[in-house]
């Protein structure tokens, strides 16, 4: 055998197991902003740039890689000790090169664009989420998953996730329409229009949300405009995790319908105001106040 | 009637010296000129007899009683200071600050009455501003609101005027106007002290002189006394050539062979 | 009423019918369609119960707290600008609303009830007024500029803090915040305590009217005609400071009620502080009924900031007013 060809032979073989590794190793995803990204080998080391985000990662089973979060990431109990890298308004960019991620994970319309742009010019490998049905919930648990190399925990919970919802939209796809009013906070009144999760949430429960009309997504409303929708079901979440004082004061309304029958329920904000897998345990809670609501009729 | 008495004043300048001490009484019907160069402490020494500005020793005496001890608005029943500054702040109309003459009169739920009204309106005739009453005090020139000044005090009453340069502003005819009035106020029994920087107004309007130095000194008297070229030079710093006009004494700067003299005309 | 001539009584009858015509317009606007007979079946003790409760607890109150806090905040406006002698001077100048306002975001970031947040927005007015008036006596005794230059580093210090506390806080928190800065009436529990301060203060001032005329010309001027100048700052000051404390804590910090309404008042009626200050109280009462009124209506259910209201029908008014003085 001629050394030359026995030189090509090798350089192939060479080639041939480079390709095969970098075949195996290098994963790609869309993101929420329909850009495709790309790593060499799954990340090692993610800063999440929302609390939502965080604990994403972590039901996707990529919690043990998470090295950076923003503050008030709370959830799970274990995404508390993670550094901080700033709030997710102002990043702390420094914080975030000293990590030397391998990925961000960006929150599209929480994070200043600027920053996250500069984090990519920085050399990061940026990852931009924006969670707004529940389908993205599960989309981005596989996504995680895989952009992590944990594929197998994300797509279990993707499945769970998603088994769940359709579970209920089966269940309450012929309930009757309840008319229901969220309060997402008191002091100033909000709400949710029709294109908030939450009036997923309430659309799978066959609810029907007074204010799924409204243009802004979180609309500011006063207690009169609720008085005139006269909602079958009041809930609200509040300040603390049980704490539904929130209700209290549109007992003072007795001529509200939702008075009358006392369907006046609390749902705790962190399973329904954050785009998470925990959105299944606030929507199956709020399945059965309005399950509740139908009974009182 | 009313007296003003100072009794070993140091009036209260930062960073001069004491001084002399001032013990003067300023009797009913006498009219005081204030004379001395710029920084003498006129105003400071009108202020201080109005108990505006507190001594740095002695005391005013208003009547037998000590200013310091008086209520003001007491003390503004007798007594009107027209000032050299003047602050305008929001704008009001010329007869609106006439008739703020009469708030030490006027209980605090009382309005001006008809009398007060018909006082604001004589002095803004005696000083021929009458035909301004319903104009702005922003819109008049320095001579009208000079003369809206002096009809505010008017409509005080006050037995005693305290009058900081009241010619200030005014042309020859209203100069004289203003000064026949304080003598014709000094005539009915009032007590006139003005701070003067014209030398001559003095000698032709006052019978009494106070001189005061930049260094705290002064003196005081009869002007007829005072009125010493010797005396007046060393007081501004500037010789002085003196000659009488109709009787009165009349001061001018004696010329330097340095300054321009246009002799042709 | 004492010391006001008959063509400025004849004006704040007007002023008092516009300020009733803007409760009536409040009254009778809502998200819920209330006509004018079942209006006035509820006012004679009748009426749907519905109707009752909307109108008795929800839009009455509402427009009482707004008129009560207008007349507040014009009233302390008015005083302030005679006091700084300063047509700029507004309830705020000295940084009164900024204190309140740290205070009361405080207060919502460790998540106090409505209650903790009025009682922390009011101790901050308080600290405010204290130590701007602390400061500007100094060595030296203080001023009106004194204080005014004190009073506005002393905003810019709240203000930063304010911005601090923002950055701070959560979320979920910051709409409420914001629309507190902002001033809104919704914040507004019972319009009681804000009217009994209002009805003393007003009956308060109204002696000192022609006082206060004589204290616009300048402090040595006002000594000269009898004013015991000191302790006369000093009320005033406190009583404004007062004034916009209880505002703020009622509303928030609604703006520019105090700067343009006394001004209005002066361009049109002059510049007797005997009727400028109750007229003030009507104007600015009407103004902000009428904005609140608007702001919860115009684009129902969505509600605005009252303060965009104001600003929106007082600038226009008050620069065409200004156009055509002389």
């Amino acid at each position: 055998m001629p050394r030359s060809s026995l030189f090509r032979a090798l350089i192939q073989a060479v080639g041939l197991i480079s390709l095969a590794v970098s075949a195996r190793a290098q994963v790609c995803v869309d993101d929420d902003a329909g850009r495709r990204v790309c790593l060499e080998q799954p990340a090692e080391r993610i800063v999440a740039l929302s609390p939502g985000a965080t604990e994403l990662l972590f039901d996707a089973g990529a919690g043990e890689r998470l090295v950076g979060a923003v503050s008030f990431s709370d959830f799970p109990p274990a995404a508390k000790a993670l550094p901080r890298v700033g709030s997710y308004k102002r990043l702390d960019m420094e914080a975030i090169l000293a990590l030397k991620p391998d990925l961000v994970v960006a929150w599209i319309s929480g994070n200043p664009d600027t920053q996250v742009q500069r984090l990519e010019e920085l050399g990061l490998t940026v990852y931009r989420g924006e969670p707004l049905r529940f389908a993205d919930v599960a989309d981005t648990l596989e996504r995680f998953s895989v952009l992590a190399g944990t594929e197998r925990a994300g797509r279990a919970a993707a499945d769970h996730f998603r088994d769940g919802i359709t579970d209920l939209r089966g269940r309450y796809a012929d309930a009757d329409p309840v008319t229901v009013f969220y309060e997402v906070w008191e002091e100033p009144l909000m709400t949710v229009n029709g294109e908030h999760l939450i009036s997923e949430a309430i659309r799978v429960c066959g609810g029907i949300n007074v204010f799924a009309d409204q243009t802004s997504l979180a609309p500011r409303i006063g207690k009169e405009a609720v008085i005139a929708k006269d909602p079958e079901a009041i809930v609200a979440g509040g300040m603390g995790e049980d704490n539904p004082e929130w209700l209290e004061p549109w007992k003072r309304f007795p001529a509200l319908t939702a008075v009358q029958r006392d369907n006046l329920f609390f749902v705790p904000p962190s399973t329904l105001q954050r785009p998470t897998p925990q959105m299944l345990k606030g929507t199956r809670l709020l399945c059965r106040h309005l399950e509740t609501a139908r009974a009182r009729r | 009637m009313a007296m003003l008495e100072t009794r070993d004043l140091v009036i209260d300048i930062p960073g001069r010296a004491d001084g002399r001490s001032l013990s003067l009484c300023l009797a009913p019907g006498q009219r005081w000129g204030i004379l001395g160069p710029n920084g003498a402490g006129k105003t400071t020494l009108l202020h201080t007899l109005a108990g505006l500005h507190p001594p740095r020793a002695g005391r005013v005496y208003l009547d037998g009683a000590p200013l310091a001890t008086l209520k003001r608005k007491m003390v503004a029943r007798r007594l009107a200071l027209v000032f050299q500054e003047r602050q305008d702040g929001f704008p009001a109309t010329v007869l609106e600050t006439a008739l703020i003459g009469r708030h030490p009169f006027l209980a605090p739920w009382q309005r001006e009455g008809t009398e007060d009204l018909r006082l604001a309106r004589e002095a803004l005739a005696a000083l021929a501003v009458d035909h301004l009453a319903d104009r702005l005090v922003t819109t008049l020139s320095g001579g009208e609101r000079q003369r809206v000044a002096i009809a505010t005090a008017l409509t005080q009453t006050p037995a005693l005027w305290l009058a900081d340069e009241p010619t200030n502003h005014l042309d020859l005819r209203h100069q004289v106007a203003v000064m026949r009035l304080l003598a014709d106020q000094a005539r009915r029994g009032a007590t006139v002290v003005m701070g003067l920087h014209d030398l001559n107004l003095a000698a032709r309007w006052c019978d009494h002189l106070l001189l005061l130095f930049p260094d705290g000194q002064h003196c005081a008297g009869p002007a007829e006394v005072m009125l010493e070229p010797r005396a007046l030079e060393r007081l501004y710093g500037q010789p002085l050539t003196m000659t009488r006009v109709g009787g009165a004494p009349v001061f001018v700067p004696t010329p330097d062979p340095g300054d321009p003299v246009d002799h042709d005309r | 009423m004492p010391g006001v001539s008959g063509r400025g009584l004849a004006a704040l009858m007007v002023l008092a019918g516009l300020g009733l015509l803007a409760v009536a317009a409040a009254l009778a606007v809502g998200s819920v369609p209330i006509t004018v007979t079942q209006l006035l079946a509820v006012l004679t003790g009748g009426g749907d119960p519905l109707h009752r409760e909307l109108l008795l607890s929800l839009r009455l109150p509402r427009a009482l707290a707004a008129f009560a806090t207008g007349g507040l905040l014009s009233l302390a406006g008015a005083l302030m600008q005679v006091l700084l002698r300063n047509p700029l001077a507004d309830p705020y100048v000295l940084g009164l609303s900024g204190g309140a306002a740290v205070g009361a975001l405080g207060a919502m970031l460790v998540g106090a009830a409505a209650f903790g947040v009025s009682g922390a927005a009011f101790a901050g007015a308080l600290l405010s007024t204290l130590l701007v008036f602390g400061l500007a006596q100094g060595v030296g005794g203080w001023s009106p500029t004194r204080l005014l230059l004190t009073g506005v580093v002393v905003a810019a210090g709240w203000s930063a803090v304010v911005t601090f506390l923002l950055t701070l806080s959560p979320a979920d928190q910051l709409p409420g915040m914001l629309y507190w800065l902002m001033g809104d009436l919704s914040y507004a529990r019972s319009p009681l305590p804000a009217w009994l301060v209002l009805v003393p203060a007003l009956l308060a001032t109204l002696p000192l009217g022609r006082t206060l005329n004589v204290l616009a010309r300048g402090p040595l001027q006002a000594a000269a005609l009898g004013v015991a100048v000191r302790p006369l700052e000093i009320t005033v000051y406190v009583l404004a400071s007062l004034l916009t404390a209880v505002a703020v804590t009622t509303a928030g910090s609604v703006g520019f009620v105090g700067l343009v309404v006394p001004h209005m008042l002066r361009l049109l009626l002059g510049n007797d502080q005997r009727l400028i200050l109750p007229a003030s109280v009507l104007a600015g009462g009407a103004l902000l009924t009428l904005a609140d009124t608007l702001a919860r209506t115009l684009l129902a259910p969505e509600q605005l900031p009252v303060g965009v209201i104001t600003a929106l029908l007082g600038v226009p008014t008050f620069l065409f007013l200004l156009y055509r003085s002389r």
